[in-house]
């Protein structure tokens, strides 16, 4: 998926496309996509709109932490959940999506 | 839960405050329960819902605080439409069946206070005094930021102790706050007045994490800073253990020695157990006088409750070394390796746990599905858990190999062994596709799962759930697989024959059935002798083995360690005088053994967690076919092969 260079709009892309020990803010407002019940449970386990986590694992499946917890996610949902990468956090945003 | 069910009101029957312990799963929840409760303590059902739960009492060392402690599900959210939500929901509104609690203890996980506060203040927002147990302390003291229990309480307007469910820090704190609340009454104005300090029922997700923040910065100060190097040697040790390749290669290592592990260890008190319950029936049978009576205790009751309990030491320890696992956080990892793998049969991650435990027995696996929230893959892994080739196979694999491997070479029977474990598990992956495909029509559920952090696993935890799973397992022996025994052995043991055993067998209620059945095993090449043993195994497969051995004559209590029984098994005859073994029989009966449905009481288990006749008759009626048109193929071929005909 290509980045966005329009820089007036914040630039969000899949979570599966960051890179390890990467931060990125979360975007839940577009989670439409996914099942009522495996929304309201990431909302549940910490993944929130505007949460800041961090990619412990990348690709598909991928593992982010978020505060302490850490949260393994398929490739299905974690495509879905669009993250706005933090630019001083390690890894560059827009990487090719790595499968495991 | 069931033993209390016909409690009414708050508290117990015997007027023991009844207190409620909540809490997000990984918090250390069961862990404090088991601190506070220890042995007294039970696994039950809860009324009408598949949920397993604990229930137990607490002794402060003083004796001042008797309590009766519920330990409800985990879950993440009250208002998440899960059974474990829906469990915790009805229990605090009063509507679980004789489970209403006079206060709530609320665990949560110092180290992860800002997702755990959120759902305690869904919790709080009921007008029940609670405490909060503020648990892992021992481990919260250790990160970089420093939580002020004091300040937590008055942002929360209700006790927080400190605690470590690990080492019992803070427990004496805890009964004192405990002992406090319960005098409080429901809905008094402290309680009233503890809901304006939380967020309204209606607030979003988003609003409940904001709140949830704002308390967290209040009551926390940062004493150093964040340790990334610690996280990154996470990173790197969940990178190996998740990787798609290394990741399964260790898995299978894990379990390869785990399984070593239960036989090598297990095999000394099976031995025990067996030689002890021969002993009893000996000296029942030296100490009554011959008869049914005699019969009934030393053939039914002796023999059918041992010949079960004989395989208590391997699930005591599957239940041990899984718990250490669990506990460790490795097994979470386990699930999510083979998520891939999984989802290509229609199943997930989640249904690892319940197969892997399958290979010891099936009922603990059937019963491990309550983890899978999807309940159409929960019931495709009910299903096909069977499959799985379970401690009880292990006598006939033994049999049947040994037959097969006479005039072979050494090597034969390991890979024999190993196909019947990769047989089982084929068939039922392939059975889990064609459910989902068919009748459980539907996607597997994406993966979303909490990988907990790693720990040094408690042998105190492990050795308490072992001993509730062991109470569990016998108490299930003395009732429905006594009955099944004491059937069987009626079934068996009439009418009654005067002459030797072999008569006995072949005129008695069972044998006719045998011989009646036997033109519909014929074409795997079946005689009436083994149609008896296989129909005798239909209630528990491991009694195929006396079966045969009292047929080829070899006398009572006979079992696979003797070498004689072995070897007049395979030298049984047909009426043609022809061997009843010959290697393409032998081989057909040995696949039949894999996929056949023979456990009365794994039915009857899918019958409760599933709530329907439908599912087991389902389960019996695949397994069968199944295991009938492979034994029948491998007969053809294995004729074909050796040329017979």
């Amino acid at each position: 998926m290509s980045v966005p260079t329009d820089r007036s709009q914040p630039v969000r892309i899949p979570l599966t496309q960051l890179r390890r020990g990467q931060r990125a803010i979360v975007d839940c407002s577009e989670l439409t996509d996914l099942p009522e019940g495996d929304r309201c449970l990431l909302h549940a386990m910490g993944m929130h709109h505007e949460c800041e986590v961090r990619v412990c694992r990348p690709g598909t499946p991928c593992i982010v932490q978020i505060d302490s917890t850490r949260l393994g996610i398929s490739g299905e949902v974690a495509r879905k959940i669009l993250v706005t990468p933090i630019e001083d956090s390690p890894g560059k945003p827009g990487a090719p999506e790595r499968r495991a | 839960m069931n033993a209390s069910a016909t409690a009414t009101g708050a508290g117990d029957s015997a007027g023991i405050p009844r207190i409620a312990v909540l809490g997000n799963p990984n918090t250390g929840k069961t862990t404090l329960f088991n601190r506070l409760c220890g042995m007294r303590a039970r696994t039950a059902n809860f009324p009408g819902s598949t949920v397993e739960g604990r229930i137990g009492t607490h002794r402060a060392p003083d004796g001042r605080v008797e309590l009766q402690l519920v330990d409800l599900p985990g879950t993440y959210s009250l208002s998440i439409d899960v059974p474990e939500a829906r469990v915790c929901r009805d229990c605090l509104s009063g509507s679980l069946d004789g489970i209403e609690p006079n206060a709530m203890l609320v665990v949560v996980d110092a180290t992860n206070l800002r997702r755990n506060l959120q759902f305690a203040a869904q919790v709080l927002l009921h007008r029940h005094p609670a405490v909060i147990a503020l648990n892992m302390w021992d481990v919260a003291r250790t990160r970089t930021s420093r939580v002020d229990p004091a300040e937590l309480a008055r942002r929360l307007g209700c006790p927080v102790v400190a605690v470590s469910g690990r080492t019992g820090e803070g427990l004496a704190a805890l009964d004192v706050a405990l002992d406090t609340v319960t005098n409080l009454p429901f809905g008094s104005d402290a309680l009233i007045a503890r809901l304006q300090k939380l967020p309204p029922a209606e607030t979003t997700p988003a609003a409940l994490a904001a709140w949830s923040d704002g308390v967290v910065r209040a009551a926390t100060t940062e004493t150093a800073s964040i340790d990334e190097s610690r996280d990154a040697l996470i990173d790197r040790i969940d990178a190996a253990l998740t990787h798609p390749l290394l990741g399964i290669g260790i898995f299978l290592a894990i379990m390869a020695a785990l399984f070593a592990a239960i036989f090598l260890v297990a095999s000394v008190p099976m031995d025990l157990i067996d030689f002890l319950f021969g002993r009893v029936a000996e000296g029942v049978r030296a100490a009554l006088p011959h008869g049914i009576l005699a019969d009934l205790l030393a053939d039914g009751v002796l023999c059918g409750i041992g010949g079960v309990l004989v395989f208590l030491p391997q699930i005591c320890l599957l239940f041990f070394l899984v718990s250490l696992l669990e506990d460790s956080g490795y097994l979470a990892r386990a699930a999510f390796a083979v998520d891939r793998v999984m989802r290509r049969f229609g199943l997930s991650g989640l249904s690892f746990v319940p197969l892997l435990s399958s290979h010891a027995c099936a009922l603990p696996g059937i019963m491990s599905t309550r983890l899978i929230r999807d309940d159409r893959e929960r019931l495709a892994t009910i299903l096909v858990a069977p499959f799985m080739s379970c401690s009880a196979r292990l006598p006939v694999y033994v049999l049947l190999i040994g037959i097969l491997s006479i005039g072979k070479p050494a090597w034969f029977a390991g890979v024999a062994f190993a196909g019947c474990y990769a047989l089982g598990a084929a068939a039922g992956l392939l059975s889990a596709l064609i459910a989902r495909r068919t009748i459980l029509r539907g996607p597997a559920r994406a993966l979303v799962l909490e990988l907990p952090p790693y720990r040094i696993p408690s042998i105190r935890n492990a050795a308490l759930v072992t001993w509730d799973r062991a109470n569990v397992f016998i108490r299930n022996a003395g009732t429905t697989i006594l009955a099944i025994s004491i059937v069987m052995w009626w079934l068996s043991a009439f009418p009654r024959v005067d002459g030797d055993a072999r008569l006995q067998q072949a005129q008695s209620f069972a044998g006719r059935i045998g011989e009646t059945l036997q033109p519909v095993f014929a074409p795997l090449g079946f005689d009436s002798q083994l149609t008896v043993g296989v129909m005798t195994s239909f209630m528990a497969r491991e009694v195929f083995v006396s079966t045969m051995g009292v047929l080829a004559g070899a006398g009572r209590g006979a079992d696979t360690g003797d070498q004689r029984v072995l070897e007049q098994v395979a030298g049984m005859a047909r009426t043609d005088g022809t061997p009843v073994f010959d290697p393409a029989t032998s081989a057909a009966a040995l696949v039949f053994f894999v996929l056949a449905m023979q456990c009365l009481p794994t039915l009857a288990v899918t019958r409760r967690e599933t709530g329907s006749w439908k599912w087991p008759a389902l389960q019996f009626g695949w397994m069968t076919v199944v295991a009938y048109s492979a034994a029948l193929i491998t007969h053809a071929a294995v004729s074909m092969t050796l040329g017979v005909h």
